[in-house]
């Protein structure tokens, strides 16, 4: 009966988790990220896969491949450039799990094939049982001490649901010992296997096993006289040898229930009359189901999208131009893929060179682990679909533009990614997706205009009295008339200015040069230069700065007159701050 | 010589103006090791022109040829001005060094020689000065020629708003027939509605632009024997820059200095940053000073302006802040203070006095003669009529006494007090190594 019902169970997990992974798997196919990923068809796709890899197994490519596997999947070669803790804590649990996985959970499959007269309770099977058991919990706790110690103010990216699925794990490693000491400590355990193997209920021979099991083997019978009498032992130790030893080894060999059995000594009683034998067994088991079932839907995916990554990625040879090499199909394909092998370990975000942007702009979307969620969100049109709840405007995907275009594309994030995903691909393609759905670039909207039309825009929007305020905070040195005060129309910002000095041969010229921006802030007329092609143009070389004989900080002044226009020009634009 | 302590000198220079880089070169010639703090960005506003003294007296606007015979009379009639307390062999050889100095950085001069020179100025005036650069210095030998002057070809480029070779002409025509003035478009400027001196000076340190441009002047050249352009013949090679204009034209071609601030500024920025960093001075040019502290034997300064500030000892402080515009004094509704330690400064004793009542007046305002008083070893009096501390220094605009710019001895008085107080620094800090 209740062999039928684990066995419903594991088959119902089995059969969800295949189709889980045959839908998270096709979405390889299926999600579209960049423009250029618009027009491929699903069997382009395919097809493309199919090319790839047959061009890879027909051509020396399929060293390289071997070569990743063995290197980037099997020994997390990228983890361990970057993270010595985290490899090894990853390396700990992925073993102590897989042996697992292989000598306990798949016995019946693997081990019992492998190994003649294989039974749970010989050894070494008991204390390699623990073993593995407890290289999973040091690799869980140094994961945990390594997560305390990065602990940022910033968020990072984390779902509930891949939380719960560690505490799931936590929960099958937790249960599977709490059985196994109770099973050492159970008297009815005792009696059940003596009633078995010894075939007697004669107190003769159970007395003196119950005196062995009880003294050295950690049984706990609370009508067993004390003191044992030795004599008593040494007959149970006889008859150990031939009615128990042959398929049981010694409990203590498992290091770890064994332990815990002692601990759980004095509640033996109640555990025997609850069936807590019965009940460890289904929980232990239900929650391996429910673990298996859930597998593709949590971070846990990981298992098997970051080595198809890191086997695409490590097959193809040069990383620079493999954006350029592969079709769009593929590149398609790739994105996708990434989206699905990210393992939110935010190494990325703790070597990102804009993270201090993020800080500043309170705006952690600019990490690239958050970058990449949002990517997924946008494939999926959730981003531009949610709307602030107040004004109804598309926020989120306001913050996720911001975001997108601050990325200095440094490719910091691409050459630290332990599943060696090549973002700044998916950064370029997130950025042109940003751009078609009506938010490019600020330096490109702002173009739409012309600085004194921006300026007679910003005259006629309401909007602008809301700003003030925030005006102050985000462009100090402008809103500060002693910043510019002391400048005395000298020129000598524009004589040294680079960009100006290009203009003279270019029909695109500034509109303004860096004096007759300072000038317009001395009129007070700052809203006239927050389009200003001068302004949007500077290469914030500091020539001016550094030159500047009255002190002014005018390549600063530049930096916030743009982050300034981004706000208020934005405003104008219809894309508005919700705060 | 410098001492054990981490950021320690023997000098500590504030103010990199032409005092303050003139303090800095000196005390590095005579291997005294040294910080220099402040920006020279008021250089830029120099033309490059090197005077020394031209007028005196002021209310006479009595020019001299010789400046030596100036500054002779000058001390007879005012014993107290700067200038009158420098020696004619120390002022020889403080110039001597300066020019030296430049010619190395990249920024040649005529030679010097015992008078002063005139040269055109922008608005077609002329100006009396003492060390002329030499891309400059072709136009003063016209100005200087004994006999009738020759015709001459004056250059400028549309869309250069700061520079009229026409306004020129039109001003000195008359004693000069044979100057003439052509506008040009500069190469590759077509579509610029403005263009910016140091931008051109640029461009023409590319072959390219410069045959362009002598291209272009070449058959406007007729009878002229000599062209002058604005300034604006080269930045980092400017000399390479004058040089092919003078082959490509087969005439002597001289530059016209623009209105400040000008390439010939930036130049003279270029060359003086250059001149004193080669010489190992240490400098903190974004560094302002927050405070000055002496105690026997050592100056402490804290700077401000450098990330997470920065402490700096040294054994002599020279102040050469400048007056109003470099901020080394500061004016306010009662009266003229020093910015750094509140020094006593010299100066009309109610703001009713700081000018006359003609603006125009030729003897200048008392104003213009405020600064700071010093003992006969350059060292600033404090308020008990002593020097404020034993090694403290003043150079340059800062001191009273003077008023430069009707003198026309700007930098006669940055270069000449700067090589004298050096002097009194060195033997100073002789004196206490040897001690």
């Amino acid at each position: 009966m209740s062999t039928m019902l684990l066995q419903t169970a594991l088959d119902v997990s089995l059969v969800l988790c295949v189709l889980g992974l045959v839908w998270r798997v096709s979405a390889w196919f299926r999600v579209r990220i960049g423009p250029d990923a618009r027009d491929v068809t699903l069997s382009q796709r395919v097809a493309a896969l199919l090319h790839g890899a047959g061009a890879v197994l027909a051509s020396r490519r399929i060293f390289d491949v071997l070569r990743a596997c063995f290197l980037d999947v099997l020994l997390l070669r990228r983890l361990f450039a970057n993270e010595k803790l985290r490899w090894l804590a990853h390396l700990l649990i992925v073993v102590g799990f897989v042996l697992l996985l292989l000598m306990h959970a798949l016995a019946a499959v693997v081990t019992e094939k492998l190994f003649q007269g294989y039974q749970p309770t010989l050894a070494p099977y008991v204390f390699l049982r623990n073993l593995f058991g407890a290289i999973v919990f040091i690799g869980v706790a140094l994961l945990l001490v390594g997560r305390r110690r990065r602990r940022t103010d910033l968020a990072q990216v984390r779902r509930p649901i891949d939380a719960a699925f560690v505490a799931l794990l936590g929960f099958v490693l937790v249960t599977g010992f709490l059985l196994e000491a109770d099973k050492i400590a159970s008297p009815r355990a005792f009696y059940r296997m003596t009633e078995q193997f010894v075939g007697s209920t004669d107190p003769e021979k159970l007395e003196p096993l119950r005196a062995l099991w009880a003294s050295e083997f950690g049984v706990v019978f609370d009508d067993l006289k004390q003191p044992i009498d030795p004599r008593l032992i040494e007959t149970g130790r006889e008859l150990h040898r031939d009615a128990c030893a042959p398929c049981h080894t010694q409990p203590a060999s498992a290091f770890v229930s064994y332990p815990v059995a002692r601990m759980l000594a004095p509640a033996i009683g109640v555990l025997d009359q609850g069936r807590a034998d019965v009940w460890l067994l289904y929980l232990h088991a239900f929650a391996c189901f429910l673990g298996l079932a859930s597998l593709p839907f949590t971070l846990f995916f990981h298992v098997v999208s970051a080595p198809i990554s890191l086997l695409v990625n490590g097959a193809a040879p040069n990383r620079a131009s493999s954006a350029q090499e592969h079709s769009a199909a593929a590149r398609a394909s790739r994105r996708a893929l990434a989206l699905a092998a990210c393992v939110r370990c935010g190494i990325c975000d703790a070597h990102c060179s804009v993270a201090p942007l993020a800080r500043y702009f309170g705006n952690p979307g600019l990490l690239p682990a958050h970058k990449l969620v949002a990517s997924g969100e946008f494939a999926g049109g959730r981003l531009l679909r949610s709307r602030n709840e107040q004004d109804g405007l598309r926020y989120e995907a306001l913050r996720a533009a911001e975001a997108a275009f601050l990325c200095t594309d440094c490719g910091r994030c691409t050459s630290v990614c332990p599943v060696g995903l090549d973002l700044e691909d998916l950064w370029q393609a997130g950025r042109g997706d940003f751009a078609a759905a009506g938010l490019p670039a600020p330096a490109q909207w702002v173009r739409e205009r012309a600085a004194l039309a921006w300026a007679e825009s910003l005259e006629a929007d309401l909007v602008q009295s809301r700003a003030s305020e925030a005006d102050a905070t985000l462009a100090p040195l402008s809103a500060d008339r002693r910043s510019f005060s002391r400048c005395v129309q000298c020129q000598t910002c524009t004589n040294v200015c680079p960009v100006v000095a290009h203009s003279m041969h270019s029909d695109h010229g500034v509109d303004l040069t860096p004096q007759k921006v300072m000038n317009l802030l001395r009129l007070g007329l700052r809203d006239l230069t927050l389009g200003s092609r001068m302004v949007w143009d500077c290469a914030t070389c500091y020539q001016c700065q550094e030159h500047c004989p009255e002190g002014v900080r005018v390549a600063d002044i530049m930096c916030e007159l743009r982050a300034l226009a981004v706000r208020r020009l934005g405003a104008v634009r219809g894309v508005r701050e919700a705060a | 010589m410098t001492g054990a302590r981490r950021n320690s000198f023997d000098v500590a220079v504030i103010g990199a103006g032409m005092a303050g880089m003139a303090a800095s070169l000196f005390a590095a010639e005579r291997g005294l090791s040294c910080i220099q703090i402040g920006s020279g960005g008021g250089i830029l506003f120099a033309s490059g022109l090197l005077d020394l003294l031209g007028v005196h007296p002021v209310a006479e606007r009595c020019l001299w040829r010789s400046p030596y015979a100036a500054l002779a009379a000058l001390a007879r009639d005012e014993p107290l001005h700067p200038l009158a307390r420098v020696d004619a062999p120390s002022i020889r050889a403080a110039f001597a060094t300066f020019v030296t100095a430049l010619g190395a950085a990249g920024l040649a001069y005529a030679p010097l020689g015992e008078q002063n020179r005139n040269v055109l100025t922008a608005i077609g005036t002329t100006k009396t000065t003492f060390g002329v650069p030499r891309a400059m210095v072709a136009g003063a030998d016209l100005l200087d020629a004994p006999d009738a002057r020759p015709p001459c070809l004056l250059v400028d480029f549309r869309g250069l708003r700061e520079f009229s070779a026409r306004q020129i002409a039109a001003t000195l025509g008359r004693s000069w027939p044979g100057l003439r003035h052509q506008r040009i478009e500069f190469p590759g400027s077509g579509a610029a509605p403005e263009l910016y001196a140091a931008h051109l000076a640029r461009a023409l340190e590319t072959a390219e632009t410069r045959a362009n441009t002598i291209a272009l002047v070449q058959p406007l050249l007729g009878d002229a024997r000599a062209v002058g352009f604005p300034a604006v013949l080269g930045l980092a090679r400017a000399g390479e820059v004058h040089a092919a204009f003078e082959a490509g034209l087969g005439v002597p071609v001289f530059e016209i200095p623009t209105m400040p601030t000008s390439v010939p500024g930036l130049r003279l920025l270029r060359a003086l940053e250059a001149a004193v960093s080669t010489r190992g001075v240490r400098r903190r040019h974004q560094a302002s000073v927050r405070a000055l502290a002496f105690d026997a034997d050592d100056a402490t300064i804290e700077l401000d302006g450098v990330p997470g500030g920065e402490r700096v000892h040294a054994r002599a402080v020279v102040l050469a802040t400048g007056r109003f515009t470099g901020r080394g004094l500061t004016a306010d509704r009662d009266a003229v203070r020093e910015s750094i330690l509140g020094l006593p400064v010299e100066q009309p004793s109610a703001r009713e006095g700081w000018h006359q009542r003609d603006f125009l007046a030729p003897s200048g305002h008392a104003i213009n003669r405020a600064g700071l008083r010093t003992d006969e070893a350059w060292r600033p009096l404090g308020a008990s009529g002593k020097p404020a501390w034993l090694r403290l220094y003043a150079v340059g605009s800062i001191l009273a006494h003077q008023d430069w710019m009707r003198s026309k001895c700007g930098s006669g008085l940055a270069i000449a007090t700067a090589w004298a107080a050096m002097e009194q620094v060195a033997r100073a800090l002789r004196g206490t190594a040897a001690g």
